[in-house]
């Protein structure tokens, strides 16, 4: 075989042509890693913290606790439902009320919507990992809230020990921060059940009910009885199920986004990796003839021509997937669909995606060093004679 | 005598611009084994086209080529490929060293088409260059190295696998005279002392000089 350094050392020889030509495949990679990483936070902010033995139950017909009225009197019914755990002879059950307030966002300009939710003494203890990471919990009937660790000081007023107006004429105190093992929670405000129905003019209503049950294999009569009297119009899903639906549509639109953004991306760094090596393949003929005329066969050539191609793109792929491992460190708001509230995310570098998109840019030098390399496989002998 | 590399009646013609030039002429050329021919002749006279045939680089319109007991016409081009990678050595005007391996590697370059070991390649790589005086220079690229010290390192190349024949066109064209006078040098000993058959293309009459025999070519024929 046609030793490997002798592709790596040319292309170190044409530094200029070798670092333009797989930038341009590290942004690529870069775009394809990220909108991936982002894909895959997106799943853990809404997704990862369901579990399988709670059920949330919402107004038939709406696939968000936004949009899901549930009158306040029917949340016992849902706790008489079987299946449903028990605590010191109370059943695990709250009843909640999702709103979304406008706020003002903190060095930036413009507003943006914050999910605010009224909950019970029992919501926390309903989900696994929410833990008050500062401060205190706020106590019952008073005009306190905590919240999220990640809107923490976006917005005016915003911050442990300090005060913002949930609506108008209503200043509340931020009496601590939690945390949710990143979930969607964390992007929220969490006030007293009374206290935001009482402020968005929600008396007698909440939006939805969540319910622990005493084990996985529970929800299916749980679903039955509840879901069961039309009269009552009620939809009962399991937390994971209720959280992917939530995360879907968002997790395609950035799939789609990324995947159209880095396919048309990698189109143009694809004929750059071909031009580049036409050039150097032109550049070389009397070399590549000499080859051929010592005895190396054309599979040869083609073979040692395509591990130079894709070694260009693999550089521009370590390159591209280093960057974008950078973006951990990076948190960015969206909206989120499904609640048409701001959402904190953050990119999650899986193993997985980093080997794919170096895979990625691998392939892209494959294809993108084909003819080039076809075309150095079929130069004559005779070449390596001329003066 | 025993012939090495047996031409017969070959006709080589180039299709050019809906013209056909008739480089050689039905040309007929022995060659002993053992032997350091020269083959000389004006500029376009056909000498490049005729060792391009022997060498099997190309393949002649109509008539025989045979060398070292093979019938190049009949060959595949992949066969061709292997039978020149063990059979030939070549040495060229301007060196045609790869620029970015180093004298040794550029030896080497033969010996990684055979199944010998790294550790063999490059022990005989290392003796290849210690027949033409490089040895200590092994390390270094050919930008590194005065024209002469090229075309020794591309000798040192052409030998490594142990050809049988050496072809050699305008090896000393590129070179001044004591750089050349060195390379006709080595040429002899290669013939003399390890016994390669060496067809050279020159233009050089100092050059041609050093061979036993030299062939004139002239407008495809063989004067
Ligand atoms: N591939 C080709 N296509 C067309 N014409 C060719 C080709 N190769 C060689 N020729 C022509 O054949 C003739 C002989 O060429 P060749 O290279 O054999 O000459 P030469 O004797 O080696 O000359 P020089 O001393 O200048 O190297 C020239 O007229 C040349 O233009
Ligand atoms: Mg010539």
């Amino acid at each position: 075989m046609i030793p490997v350094r002798y592709n790596l050392r040319s292309l170190i020889v044409r530094k200029a042509t070798t670092v333009a030509t797989s930038l341009g495949i590290a942004l690529v990679v870069f775009v394809l890693a990220a909108s991936m990483m982002l894909v895959s936070g997106i799943e853990r902010t809404l997704g990862a913290t369901g579990r399988a033995d709670t059920a949330i139950v919402l107004r038939k017909g709406s696939d968000a606790e936004l949009n899901s009225i549930i009158d306040v009197q029917k949340v016992g019914l849902v706790a008489a439902a079987p299946g449903v755990a028990t605590a010191g002879g109370a059943a695990l059950v709250a009843g909640e009320v999702v709103v979304v307030a406008t706020m003002q966002k903190l060095g930036a300009d413009g507003v943006t919507n914050v999910l605010i939710r009224g909950v019970t003494e029992r919501s926390a203890s309903l989900r696994g990992a929410l833990t008050v990471v500062d401060g205190r919990a706020p106590a019952p009937g008073a005009d306190e809230v905590m919240i999220g660790r990640q809107i923490r000081g976006r917005f005016p007023g915003v911050d442990l020990g300090q005060s913002f107006e949930l609506k108008k004429n209503r200043p509340v105190k931020v009496v601590g921060v939690f945390s949710d093992g990143r979930s969607s929670h964390e992007s929220e405000v969490w006030g007293d059940l009374d206290l935001v129905r009482s402020s968005f003019g929600r008396a007698g209503m909440v939006s939805s009910v969540r319910a622990r049950l005493t084990s996985r294999e529970a929800f299916d009569a749980f679903r039955q009885s509840v879901e069961g009297d039309k009269n009552l119009g009620f939809e009962a899903l399991r937390e994971t199920e209720f959280l992917e639906k939530q995360s879907e549509g968002l997790r395609a639109f950035v799939t789609a986004l990324g995947s159209t953004i880095a396919f048309f991306f990698s189109v143009g760094a694809m004929i750059g990796a071909m031009i580049t090596m036409y050039a150097s393949i032109a550049n070389r003929q009397r070399e590549i003839g000499t080859l051929r005329a010592l005895g190396f066969p054309r599979w040869q050539i083609l073979a040692s021509f395509l591990i130079e191609s894709v070694s260009l793109a693999l550089l521009g792929g370590f390159v591209g997937a280093g960057a974008a491992t950078a973006l951990r460190l990076v948190s960015f708001s969206m909206m989120n669909f499904s609640t048409w509230s701001e959402m904190v995310f953050t990119f999650e570098p899986t193993p997985g995606i980093l080997l794919g998109a170096v895979v990625f840019a691998g392939v892209m030098g494959l294809v993108g060093g084909f003819f080039p390399a076809l075309r150095a496989a079929r130069t004559s002998p005779v070449v390596a004679m001329k003066g | 005598m025993n012939v090495q590399i047996d031409v017969r009646k070959v006709v080589k013609s180039f299709e050019r611009g809906g013209q056909t030039l008739r480089v050689l002429d039905a040309l007929d050329l022995q060659i002993a084994e053992g032997a350091f021919d020269a083959l000389m002749g004006p500029s376009g006279s056909g000498k490049s086209t005729l060792l391009n045939l022997i060498a099997g680089l190309d393949k002649p319109t109509s008539g025989e080529v045979l060398v070292a007991g093979a019938s190049l016409g009949a060959l595949s081009e992949a066969a061709l490929a292997t039978w020149r990678s063990r059979t030939l050595g070549f040495i060229f005007q301007s060196y045609n060293l790869i620029p970015v391996l180093t004298a040794l590697e550029n030896v080497e370059l033969p010996l990684l088409l055979t199944n010998l070991s790294a550790s063999e390649r490059k022990q005989r790589s290392r003796t290849a260059l210690r027949i033409v005086g490089l040895e200590e220079r092994m390390g270094h690229l050919p930008r590194m190295l005065s024209g002469g010290q090229e075309q020794r390192v591309a000798i040192a190349r052409a030998i490594v696998n142990d050809p049988t024949i050496i072809v050699a066109d305008e090896p000393t064209g590129d070179l001044d005279r004591e750089s050349a006078d060195d390379i006709l040098t080595l040429l002899q000993k290669l013939n003399a002392e390890l016994g390669k058959t060496i067809l050279m293309v020159t233009h050089d009459p100092m050059a041609a000089e050093r061979a036993t025999t030299v062939h004139r070519l002239n407008k495809g024929r063989l004067a």
